[in-house]
C-alpha cells in the first residue's frame, strides 16, 4: 500500500511523454467519449491528454465517476480513484457551462445549533493567480463548492462559455502537488468541437 | 542558501535536547528586527512583562514579538525546594545581569504548576495562593477541557514551566543550559519551540517560509506576508493587555491574601494543532474574516491581514448574541472580547485608568512546527510524531485560571452572562474552532520576580 502511494507521488512528479513541447492531442481511446459529450451539449469541450496517475481521461472508462449534463447543457465529468486503507484519493473534475461566463452560485447549508442556515455562495472563490497556456488564461480558485469542495480549481472562458478543471487536495497529493497537476492538465487540454 | 525538505527534516531529526533543530532555520530565513536597546535600570517586579517594539501594519499599531520562543516544562527531582531556592535564584539573576530584558536580550518567565504547590509547599499554598473571589475559587485551578477540545486533550501535571523569549537563539540556548543542564533541580518533561513575527518586512513572512520549508500541507496557501499561519495579524497593540493589567491585583477580583504574589499573574499553556488546508480550502477570505472577527464585518479589504481591533471595534455580548440570531454564526474575536475586554472603565491600584474595551490577556503565543513538542520525556504519552505540523504554543497571561476559562468558554459560544450560543463545539458556524485541535493544556502561577525561585519554600 505504501509503495502504491509512493508510486502515485512519483508519477505526478516525473514528466511523461505527453508533457513534451508538441501540441497535445486527445488520445484516440479517450476522444470518442469527449466528442460524444460535445455533440450532446452542442458546444466545445476540453479533452485532457494527460491525467494524474492512476486516472485516465476515458469517459465510461475504469475511473469515470460522475457524468452529469444539466438542462442548461452544463456538464460535470468526474474521474475518481478511491484508494484503500487511507492511501488517499485522486479525483479530477471537468466542468463546462455553455453560453455563460459568470461564476455560478452554489447552495450552502450550515447546521447551527437547532437551525439550519440556507444560503448561496460563489461556486468558485478566493482567486489566487492566473495560469496561462497557449489559448487559455485560467484563474486559480482556492475555495470551491459541491463536487469541487476541497479541490483547487482552474477556470477560464472560451467562446462565451466557462470551463473548469479541478483536483481534490488529499493524500497522496498536497496542494503544491495539485497545483502542479493542474498546470499540467491545463497544458494537456485539447478543444473538441461538436462538429468534430 | 536553498533549503530543501530533506535538509529541513534532517534538521528535525537532529533536534535533540541541546540543539534548536529545525528552528535554527529561523535565523537563516529572516533577520532580527531593528530594536532600540532598553536602557539599564532596575528589573520590573513582574516576570511576564517584556518590552517590545511597535510597527505600523495596514494602519494599525502592531507589537513585534521576539523571533525565537522556547518553553521548557519540568518536574522537580529534589525533595527540598527551600535548599534549592538560592541556587535557582542565583542562576536567574545571572541571566538578568547578562542579557537586557527585551527581545534583543532575553525574557525569562518562571511559572509554577499546581502539582508543585500541592506536593512541595501544600501548607504555605493554602495560606498564600491567591483566591479569585469573582469565581469563588483559587486563582490557580487544574487545567480543564473546553467544549471544542477533543476528549483526548492531555491535561498536564508539570511542576514548572520556563518561557524564554529572544531574537537570539543563542541567548535561549544559554538560558536553558544554565537552568536545566547546570542546575540539579529539574527533570525536563518537554521542550516546545517556535517563532513569531518576521512578517512585517520583505516579500515572504517567517511563518510562511518555515511552513514551506517543512513541507506542511497547505503551506503554499498561507498569504505571503502573514504574521501567523492562519493569515491574520494577532499582535496588534490594542488586542494585547497593557503592561500590568494581567497582574493578579490590577482588576480587583483576585484576593492576594498576605500579598506574597503581588505583581504575579496566571499563565495558561496549551498546544494547538492547526489544519491549514482545511482553513484555506474551505473558508474563502470573506468567511475567514467573519469567523476570525465577527459576522457583518464588511469593510475589510480583500487580502487584508491586519484588521483593527481597538476598543471601539469590540462587540458587546448583546451585539454578539444578536449577530448570532441573525446569521447563525459568531466570530472568534467578537465572542472572546465579551469577556477578554473590560466592560467598563477600571482604575488600577496604582491609579492607572483602563478604559472600557481594553484587552485583559497578555498573549505570548508563538507558531510552531512541533508535533506536538520539539522533545518529550514521554513520547508515547504525548503522541509525539516525527513529521512537522503547523500549530501554535498558546501562552497567555490572565489574572486567574477562571479569567482564562471565561475567555476560552466565550470562544466556544458560552458568554460571560451565561448566554449559550447554540453552536456545535466544532461546527463550521464557528469556523475557527473547526480547524484547531488542542492537544495539551496546563495552568500555572507566575510569581513576582522576587519569588520566582521555588515560591513559598522559604516560609
Amino acid at each position: 500500500m505504501v509503495a502504491g502511494v509512493v508510486a502515485l507521488v512519483l508519477a505526478a512528479l516525473v514528466p511523461g511523454a505527453s508533457a513534451g513541447a508538441a501540441a497535445p492531442a486527445c488520445p484516440a481511446a479517450w476522444k470518442t467519449g469527449w466528442q460524444q459529450l460535445a455533440f450532446t451539449i452542442n458546444a466545445p469541450v476540453y479533452c485532457p491528454s494527460w491525467m494524474p496517475n492512476p486516472l485516465d481521461g476515458r469517459i465510461r472508462g475504469d475511473w469515470q465517476d460522475i457524468y452529469s449534463i444539466g438542462d442548461d447543457h452544463s456538464y460535470l465529468i468526474s474521474f475518481l480513484y478511491h484508494g484503500e486503507g487511507g492511501s488517499g484519493d485522486v479525483h479530477v473534475n471537468f466542468r463546462g457551462y455553455p453560453g455563460r461566463t459568470t461564476i455560478p452560485r452554489c447552495r450552502t447549508i450550515l447546521p447551527s445549533g437547532k437551525k439550519t442556515l440556507h444560503g448561496t455562495t460563489p461556486c468558485f472563490s478566493d482567486a489566487a493567480g492566473v495560469h496561462k497556456v497557449p489559448g487559455i488564461t485560467a484563474t486559480l480558485y482556492l475555495v470551491n463548492q459541491d463536487a469541487d469542495q476541497w479541490h483547487l480549481l482552474l477556470a477560464w472562458r472560451h467562446g462565451g462559455s466557462l470551463y473548469t478543471v479541478s483536483e481534490h487536495v488529499i493524500k497522496p497529493y498536497t496542494s503544491i502537488q495539485v497545483k502542479k497537476n493542474l498546470d499540467r492538465l491545463l497544458k494537456s487540454l485539447v478543444l473538441v468541437k461538436p462538429q468534430g | 542558501m536553498r533549503l530543501t525538505r530533506r535538509r529541513f527534516l534532517g534538521g528535525a531529526a537532529a533536534a535533540a535536547i541541546g540543539g534548536a533543530g529545525v528552528y535554527e532555520l529561523v535565523d537563516q530565513l529572516t533577520s532580527a528586527p531593528n530594536r532600540s536597546v532598553r536602557p539599564a535600570g532596575s528589573m520590573p517586579r513582574e516576570q511576564h512583562v517584556i518590552d517590545l517594539g511597535l510597527v505600523d501594519s495596514e494602519g494599525v499599531q502592531v507589537v513585534v514579538p521576539p523571533l525565537h520562543h522556547e518553553l521548557v516544562t519540568a518536574t522537580l527531582k529534589i525533595t527540598d525546594p527551600h535548599g534549592a531556592q538560592e541556587g535557582l535564584d542565583h542562576a536567574l539573576a545571572q541571566l538578568d545581569d547578562t542579557y537586557s530584558l527585551d527581545a534583543a536580550g532575553l525574557g525569562v518567565t518562571v511559572a509554577w504548576g499546581l502539582p508543585y504547590f500541592d506536593r512541595f509547599v501544600p501548607e504555605q499554598a493554602k495560606a498564600h495562593l491567591p483566591f479569585d473571589h469573582r469565581a469563588g475559587k483559587p486563582a490557580l485551578l487544574p487545567a480543564r477541557r473546553f467544549p471544542s477540545d477533543p476528549k483526548d486533550t492531555i491535561l498536564e501535571q508539570n511542576d514548572v514551566a520556563v518561557l524564554m523569549r529572544s531574537d537570539s537563539r543563542a541567548h535561549i540556548d544559554a538560558a536553558r543550559k544554565a537552568l536545566f543542564d547546570d542546575l540539579p533541580y529539574f527533570t525536563m518533561t518537554s521542550i516546545r519551540r517556535g517563532f513569531a513575527g518576521g512578517g512585517f518586512a520583505g516579500k515572504e513572512s517567517l511563518p510562511k517560509k518555515m511552513a514551506m520549508a517543512a513541507g506542511i500541507p497547505g503551506a503554499d496557501l498561507i498569504p505571503d506576508t502573514s504574521e501567523l499561519f492562519l493569515g491574520f495579524t494577532s499582535t496588534q497593540k490594542a488586542g494585547l493587555g497593557p503592561r500590568l493589567i494581567a497582574n493578579h491585583e490590577t482588576l480587583g477580583f483576585v484576593d492576594l491574601r498576605g500579598g506574597y504574589f503581588h505583581g504575579g499573574t496566571h499563565m495558561h499553556l496549551s498546544h494547538i494543532d492547526e489544519d491549514l488546508e482545511a482553513w484555506y480550502l474551505n473558508f474563502d477570505f470573506d468567511e475567514r474574516v467573519l469567523t476570525t472577527f465577527r459576522p457583518g464585518l464588511t469593510n475589510v479589504k480583500q487580502g487584508a491581514q491586519t484588521v483593527a481591533q481597538g476598543p471601539k471595534d469590540v462587540a458587546t455580548q448583546a451585539e454578539t448574541a444578536n449577530q448570532f440570531q441573525k446569521t447563525g454564526r459568531f466570530g472568534h474575536s467578537a465572542s472572546i472580547q465579551t469577556s477578554s475586554r473590560l466592560q467598563q472603565d477600571v482604575i488600577g491600584p496604582d491609579g492607572t485608568r483602563y478604559p472600557k474595551g481594553t484587552a485583559i490577556p497578555q498573549r505570548a503565543d508563538f507558531n510552531t512546527l512541533d508535533n506536538p513538542f520539539a522533545w518529550s520525556v514521554a513520547p508515547d504519552v504525548d503522541k509525539m510524531k516525527r513529521d512537522p505540523s503547523a500549530g501554535v504554543h498558546f501562552v497567555v497571561f490572565n489574572p486567574s485560571s477562571d479569567d482564562f476559562a471565561r475567555n476560552r468558554l466565550a470562544m466556544d459560544g458560552v458568554l460571560p452572562d451565561g448566554t449559550k450560543l447554540d453552536v456545535g463545539p466544532r461546527s463550521r458556524a464557528q469556523g475557527f474552532n473547526s480547524v484547531l485541535t488542542t492537544t495539551h493544556r496546563q495552568n500555572f502561577l507566575v510569581p513576582p520576580r522576587r519569588h520566582r525561585s521555588f515560591p513559598l519554600a522559604e516560609l
